[in-house]
């Protein structure tokens, strides 16, 4: 029993690890975000599938770091093959971006529905990573996410002041001399972490959600990044929390389109909010 | 099935209805993906392929079968919807077109997950087939036609390709115009927006009509993957639509074969199929991987070749043993074998002391690229103020690439019979 008494220990845990999931997420998609690399992760997402398949059949076994080591390698591959694409062939940035997502998920269903089909043993599970089952973390795996997701946050404060500065105008940036593209690589690869710890609770498809919709829900509030920032891994923290608790509530419910959902009116909110101040601050006569 | 013709097995039959659905769906994805593609809208495609969920599932509930009218307007509706929603997202505080997209295609799905978990009950849908498609069941359920049991998702789809042919032909001097120029399209009185708008809803149909066979989310490779590999084979918009659809169906049915074979998600081996197209014809193409891994490597080889001859005739010039710039490895095999390949195909000689010596045939070869440094050398000297130690570096590289005409030249600005600025003379053209 946990000190809340009614909430299983387990689900207390899991709860925890997740909030910091969505709090990691909220924080690092900002810089995303204002970067305009919004979607740079959803590639990679669709990508860790075939990840989470290949580390299975390579180890035979279920572990959560395990699965999660296997999505971390693909995510990388696929943002490579991202950049081999644009450097080798004529193919466009959207139609590139287009095609390792599809080409990827495509994969993963492959590995994934033969691994079902052959009824290899602890194969079953692996769908859950498709749209998030948090049920079935244990508060191991949680206290996994929530690390992960503190090592993330706490690199990107320790490079905070360099992010900023490529965010917001990388041509002074690089004027100034400092490494754009390794800053922009890092800020990626920052965005595929998340993107890999939050697929047991978000799932491939729908985990790009998370380090999209909340920094995009705080900016609604605020001009200032340094509000901006935490007020998004506020919003992710509270859309993953509530998420997780809908779908304990409605067990036949992935977590991940949960988490999306209330992200989502979070977001709606921010927006009529945002409205009506303009509205209000348009009438108000200039001084 | 009453199609059993007494030679195919009904196994085989039920096999080959399922090839045939995926071949006419792929089909008009190929073609409205050449579209997107050449117009950068392929993550539209995407979006469009997520978002139409919730209009398939309400669809559905309202009374729709998969494949039917009612199913097809809804999906044309909510894609609409998402475009519209997007765009008027888009430009708000900060979100980018790209997030406003993101936004709005993973909140619709989402939507529609939840819906049709909550309601799995009701609505002849489940999650599994929202993710990737039922194409092996496909063949179970039937309408009868003309005497034959033909499967719904087939009808669908072969409806559907023809109406998006017909919207094909009927409009394509209009999609080409806007998608090569939109805003000489639009000055010159093109109802842009209203080709936009029907390029939208040809997605939406396209989309819809493959869901029941690849899911919601591998749309997105039937879409992309055969206009992106059509686009690095060939230039013309008509071809690279022909392409598509050709690579489209010919990807389908090899998937599907495959999937059957290794007992896996055919809509999932169909994607895999498409991107080994797509590696194929990156590699292959006219200016693909390897056609331009070969022309650095001819290059390479003939610089090396002919830095050899050059370097053996500035011997030859001082007086001295032939010497070759001093190279480590891998440029000191590469110089070695070039040393091979010269004295084969007779331009230089082994000598007796061992070394190197310039055939005739060697010796005209190597004054063209000394001659052509030396006068990029004067000519460089006279016109660009740089240093006498700044003038080797370009000619080397520039030596060969010079002709002889433009060697002509540079001789006429710097004087017949100059010398280099290091003070040595220019050798004469060869005739």
């Amino acid at each position: 029993m946990s000190p809340l008494g009614a909430i299983p220990y387990n689900t207390l845990v899991v709860a925890v690890g997740v909030a910091a999931v969505g709090f990691a997420a909220g924080v690092i998609g900002s810089l995303g975000l204002l970067r305009k690399r919004a979607l740079a992760g959803d590639a990679a997402a669709h990508a860790t599938l075939v990840g989470v398949a290949a580390a299975f059949l390579a180890t035979g076994r279920r572990d959560l770091p395990v699965l999660l080591v296997g999505a971390l390698v693909a995510a990388v591959v696929s943002l490579g093959v991202l950049v081999l694409i644009r450097r080798w062939t004529r193919t466009r940035d959207d139609a590139a971006t287009a095609i390792v997502l599809g080409v990827s998920f495509g994969l993963g269903i492959t590995l994934i529905s033969g691994i079902t089909a052959r009824g290899i043993p602890g194969g079953g599970g692996l769908e859950q990573f498709l749209l998030g089952h948090t049920a079935a973390l244990t508060a191991a795996d949680a206290v996994l996410l929530a690390a992960v997701s503190v090592v993330a946050v706490v690199a990107l404060v320790v490079g905070f002041k360099e992010a900023v500065l490529v965010a917001f105008d990388p041509a002074f940036a690089a004027a100034t001399g400092w490494p754009v593209a390794v800053i922009d690589y890092l800020l990626v690869a920052l965005v595929a972490v998340m993107v890999v710890v939050g697929l047991p609770a978000a799932g491939a498809v729908l985990v790009t959600a998370l380090v999209v919709i909340p920094p995009a829900a705080a900016r609604q509030w605020t001009d200032r990044i340094g509000t901006m920032v935490p007020l998004a891994g506020v919003i992710g923290l509270v859309s993953a929390v509530a998420g997780v608790v809908a779908s304990a509530g409605f067990p036949r419910l992935p977590t991940g389109p949960m988490i999306v959902l209330v992200a989502a009116a979070l977001f709606g909110l921010s927006v009529l909010a945002a409205v009506v101040r303009d509205r209000l601050a348009a009438r108000r006569p200039i001084a | 099935m009453i199609i059993a013709n007494g030679w195919l097995s009904e196994q085989a039959v039920m096999h080959a209805w399922a090839m045939a659905t995926a071949a006419v769906v792929s089909a008009g994805c190929g073609l409205v993906g050449t579209l997107l593609v050449v117009r950068r809208m392929s993550l539209l495609g995407d979006a469009i392929s997520h978002a139409v969920l919730p209009g398939i599932v309400v669809a559905v509930l309202a009374g729709g079968r998969l494949g039917g009218p009612i199913v097809l307007a809804g999906a044309t509706v909510t894609a609409l919807f998402t475009v519209w929603l997007t765009r008027s997202l888009a430009g708000r505080r900060g979100v980018a077109e790209d997030a406003a997209s993101g936004i709005v295609f993973t909140t619709l799905f989402a939507v529609g997950v939840v819906l049709v978990s909550a309601l799995a009950s009701r609505v002849d849908l489940d999650a599994s087939c929202v993710l990737h498609g039922i194409l092996e069941l496909v063949p179970f359920d039937t309408v009868p036609l003309a005497g034959f049991e033909i499967p719904r998702a087939f009808l669908t789809g072969a409806i559907v390709l023809a109406a998006l042919l017909a919207m094909a032909v009927l409009t394509w001097k209009e999609q080409l115009f806007a998608a090569f120029d939109t805003d000489a399209a639009r000055a010159a009185g093109m109802p842009v927006g209203l080709a936009t708008t029907g390029l939208l809803a040809a997605t939406a149909l396209a989309t819809v009509a493959s869901f029941e066979a690849v899911g919601a989310i591998l749309v997105v490779a039937m879409l992309v993957v055969p206009a992106a590999t059509a686009e690095l084979l060939v230039h013309r918009l008509h071809s690279m639509a022909l392409v598509a659809v050709l690579v489209a169906v010919v990807a389908s049915c090899i998937g599907y074969l495959a999937a059957w074979h290794f007992n896996t998600s055919a809509a999932g081996m169909i994607a895999v199929v498409l991107g080994l197209g797509y590696l194929a014809a990156a590699l292959s193409a006219p200016d693909g991987v390897v056609a331009r891994l070969a022309a650095r490597g001819r290059l390479a080889w003939r610089v090396t070749c002919e830095d050899c001859l050059a370097a053996l005739w500035r011997g030859e010039e001082a007086g001295a043993a032939a010497a070759l710039p001093p190279a480590v490895f891998p440029r000191a095999l590469g110089q070695h074998a070039a040393l091979l390949w010269l004295r084969a195909s007779g331009r230089i000689t082994t000598a007796s002391d061992g070394g190197w010596r310039l055939s005739t045939r060697g010796r005209a070869e190597a004054e063209t690229v000394v001659r052509s440094h030396r006068l990029w050398e004067a000519w460089l000297g006279r016109h660009a103020e740089l240093p006498l130690d700044h003038l080797h570096p370009p000619a080397e590289w520039i030596e060969h690439h010079l002709g002889a005409a433009v060697r002509e030249r540079l001789e006429a600005e710097v004087g017949v019979a100059a010398s280099d600025p290091h003070g040595r003379t220019i050798p004469p053209e060869r005739k």
